[in-house]
């Protein structure tokens, strides 16, 4: 028998993914909605014997078609034929998140459970809720629970399992609408029924859909009736919005928080008047146009601190008993080819991913904590205003911060942007910001050439990138990326303290979906280098296919005044880029060859172009896994494309003023 | 007299109840899901001549921009 299924549906912020974890424990598995970046959570549970499915939909306020998240959710609702719909929903914010409800009612689903959550909450504002009144007044079962602590969890099994074996039966009430609205809606419902449409979808649901001038349902009339009928069935509800003077989605939502309020006074009071608590006394200070980006500036140091001073010493113990295992191999394999393959391709990439695994972990560790904690929404106000100036929402900072230490946790971490739109954009210009392994590079050349002021010269590659990445941001959220700029209104949760159980599984399960998507890439990547690298002749030789790669490109690196081996030390720096210094070494016999090589201006270019010619083979494999095969390719491209026309920029303007 | 005015003039400490939002679909939309619909009382709890407001509405606290506060329109109460 196939598993019965539970679908999650809720608000953002109302504990859905602590109910989540609750319910499936370690059984969980985290991928992607088919076609979209939208994160698909799935676990499983057992009750009295029998397993069920659990789906998380995304977080959303309504089931429109204006945003992916909603639409996701939707579509599971309407298709994936859910056998029971979990409807969480925050005791402190009822009015708001039975909205959702409503929505959720309105597409006539029947099999729905209320999960009342954060009830410990709700009693200290002193909101008294009658949960028999609420289930009865709604129509379907209620279960209070504080899924923090684990209250409710049982009973909400219990529940499920009921209502999927038939046991109870919910009858949710009908959202209904003034008696103008509702003639609205018969008329409309009227022109669609008896058609193929109104058997695959609730007509009433259509009808208000329509009203509501839903681009989806638009789109299903007309692929199901024809042009023709949309055409009359719009043109009627323009005539009805000419009537009422008003549009008419706007007139449907304020009837349907009309008709929530009049429901909720039968079960609700409030014994306290909402006064300014904690969080407003800590808003005070923490989005304060002064003290808040003070505070912004404390936390992202102990941030970045936490991840990678703790990160990076680990990362270099991996690498390190990686790249031992493979000297202790080496001598024990008798065949030259497979040594290589096996301890320079193989075992050199696989301890190229399994290395980012402790900066990837620590990261979600520190957003996931820094989300919980509800301090992300307040990031989100402090920096919307500079951001937007970039084409970016305020959150967008983080990533941009982080790609100080590795762009492969920071492109990770543009997932928490709400946005499709914006986590494209964020993770293109991710890589230009300079991570600890360029740093590597600049300060070897700004220390090597330029003694006297190596600060000074680090710092300019350093402003060049950040100048060059917020640039790229303004212009390929203008020109490549679809969607118009989202308003601003973000809700600002209380403050709470996370549940560490929470906050724990959340980041194991995505830095070990990290090491799956990212992982094949990494190792392909590194096996392919140590070929170009080593055949038909080792490198060195003057005949490796590298050496041939970097000498075609001799004629395009002359422009910014560089060599063939500039052309293959980059070409290594893709596996990591400080690379690109040791390789350079290696071909000149020497570091101090090389610093007598060049001149101090060819060595700036050389640190300029290292800085942005492209992301390593790591942060192109994230980019991948964040988004799609072409946006990372487009990345790479422009990356490369930027970096010649700087460098190239930076070799005449610098022999022009005679350095 | 009860005026109707942009959002974005109300001060901390005032309430309003919402007339109504003037934009676009997308725009409406997103106000009226986290509860900002015409009908609902709204309390300003902060309000930074350069940045974004607080409010109170319907049991959450919700941070909007100043652009975004003055197409929404209130009666203050």
């Amino acid at each position: 028998m196939a598993m019965k299924v539970v679908a999650l549906a809720g608000n953002p912020n109302v504990g859905k993914t602590t109910v989540f974890n609750a319910l499936t424990g370690m059984r969980q598995h985290v991928g992607n909605w088919p076609g979209v970046t939208v994160e698909k959570k799935e676990g499983v549970f057992e009750y009295k014997g029998e397993r069920f499915l659990v789906v998380d939909l995304p977080g959303t306020y309504s089931l429109t078609a204006h945003s992916i998240d909603e639409l996701v959710a939707r579509n599971f609702l309407l298709n994936g034929n859910p056998d029971v719909i979990v409807n969480i929903v925050d005791a402190t914010s009822i009015l708001r998140n039975l909205f959702l409800t409503m929505e959720i009612f309105d597409m006539g689903l029947k099999n729905v459970v209320i999960a009342l959550n954060k009830m410990d909450l709700a009693e200290k504002r002193g909101i008294k809720i009658d949960i028999r009144k609420m289930a009865e007044t709604l129509g379907v079962p209620v279960v209070p629970m504080s899924a923090k602590e684990g209250v409710g969890i049982e009973e909400l099994k219990e529940t499920v399992y009921n209502v999927a074996h038939g046991k109870v039966r919910p009858n949710p009430v009908t959202p209904t609408y003034d008696p103008d609205v509702e003639r609205e809606i018969r008329h409309i419902s009227m022109a669609l029924s008896q058609t193929e449409l109104t058997e695959r979808y609730p007509v009433r649901w259509l009808a208000i859909k329509l009203l509501q001038r839903d681009d989806e349902v638009m789109k299903l009339v007309l692929r199901y009736l024809g042009e023709e009928k949309l055409k009359e069935i719009m043109g009627h509800i323009g005539e009805a919005e000419a009537k009422y003077g008003r549009a008419m989605d706007l007139i449907l939502a304020s009837q349907k928080y009309e008709f929530i309020d009049n429901l909720m006074h039968r079960f609700i009071r409030y014994t306290k008047s909402e006064g300014i608590n904690l969080t407003d006394q800590l808003d005070r200070l923490l989005i304060h146009p002064l003290y808040g980006f003070l505070a912004l500036g404390i936390v992202f140091y102990v941030v970045f601190k936490f991840v990678f001073a703790i990160g990076l010493p680990l990362q270099g113990v991996l690498d390190d008993s990686f790249s031992a295992f493979g000297e202790w191999l080496a001598p024990h394999i008798a065949s030259e080819t497979l040594r290589g393959l096996l301890v320079d391709g193989i075992i050199g990439g696989v301890g190229a991913v399994l290395s980012f695994f402790p900066l990837v972990f620590l990261l979600f560790l520190s957003l996931s904590v820094l989300e919980d904690v509800g301090y992300m929404a307040r990031v989100a106000v402090l920096m919307e205003k500079l951001m937007r100036k970039f084409g970016l929402p305020g959150k967008a900072v983080i990533p941009l911060i982080l790609g100080l230490g590795c762009n492969v946790p920071a492109v990770m971490a543009t997932r928490t942007l709400d946005e499709e739109r914006d986590r494209l954009v964020a993770m293109f210009v991710n890589p230009f910001i300079p991570c600890s392994a360029r740093l590597s590079v600049i300060s070897f050349i700004s220390g090597a050439f330029f003694a006297k002021h190596h600060a000074l010269v680090a710092v300019s590659v350093y402003l060049l990138a950040i100048v060059v990445a917020l640039l790229s941001a303004r212009f390929v959220s203008t020109f490549l990326v679809k969607g118009e700029e989202t308003p601003f209104v973000i809700e600002l949760p209380d403050y709470l303290i996370p549940s560490w159980k929470t906050v724990l599984l959340h980041s194991w399960e995505r830095s070990k979906e990290f090491v799956q998507k990212a992982g094949t890439v990494i190792l392909f990547g590194s096996i392919f280098i140590w070929y170009l690298s080593n055949y038909p002749l080792p490198v060195g030789t003057g005949s490796s296919y590298a050496e041939k790669i970097g000498m075609f490109f001799e004629p395009y690196m002359k422009l910014m005044s560089l060599d063939w081996k500039a052309a293959v030390s980059l070409l290594f720096g893709i596996i990591a880029k400080e690379n690109v210094i040791s390789t350079y070494g290696i071909l000149y016999g020497s570091a101090d060859a090389l610093v007598n090589a060049m001149t101090p201006l060819q060595a700036y270019v050389l640190a300029v172009v290292t800085t942005l010619y492209i992301p390593c083979i790591a942060t192109i494999a994230a980019i991948r896994a964040e988004s799609n095969w072409r946006w990372a390719a487009i990345v790479t491209v422009y990356m490369i494309f930027v970096a010649s026309l700087v460098g190239i920029t930076v070799w005449h303007l610098g022999s022009v003023l005679g350095y | 007299m009860n005026m109707i005015v942009p959002l974005s003039s109300l001060q901390p400490g005032e309430r309003g109840v919402v007339v109504d939002i003037r934009g676009g679909p997308n725009f409406r939309n997103k106000l009226v899901a986290v509860g900002l619909t015409p009908g609902v009382t709204l309390h300003v709890i902060e309000a930074h001549p350069y940045g974004p407001m607080v409010l109170f509405v319907g049991g959450t606290r919700l941070a909007i921009g100043r652009g975004m506060a003055s197409r929404v329109f209130v009666r203050r109460l």
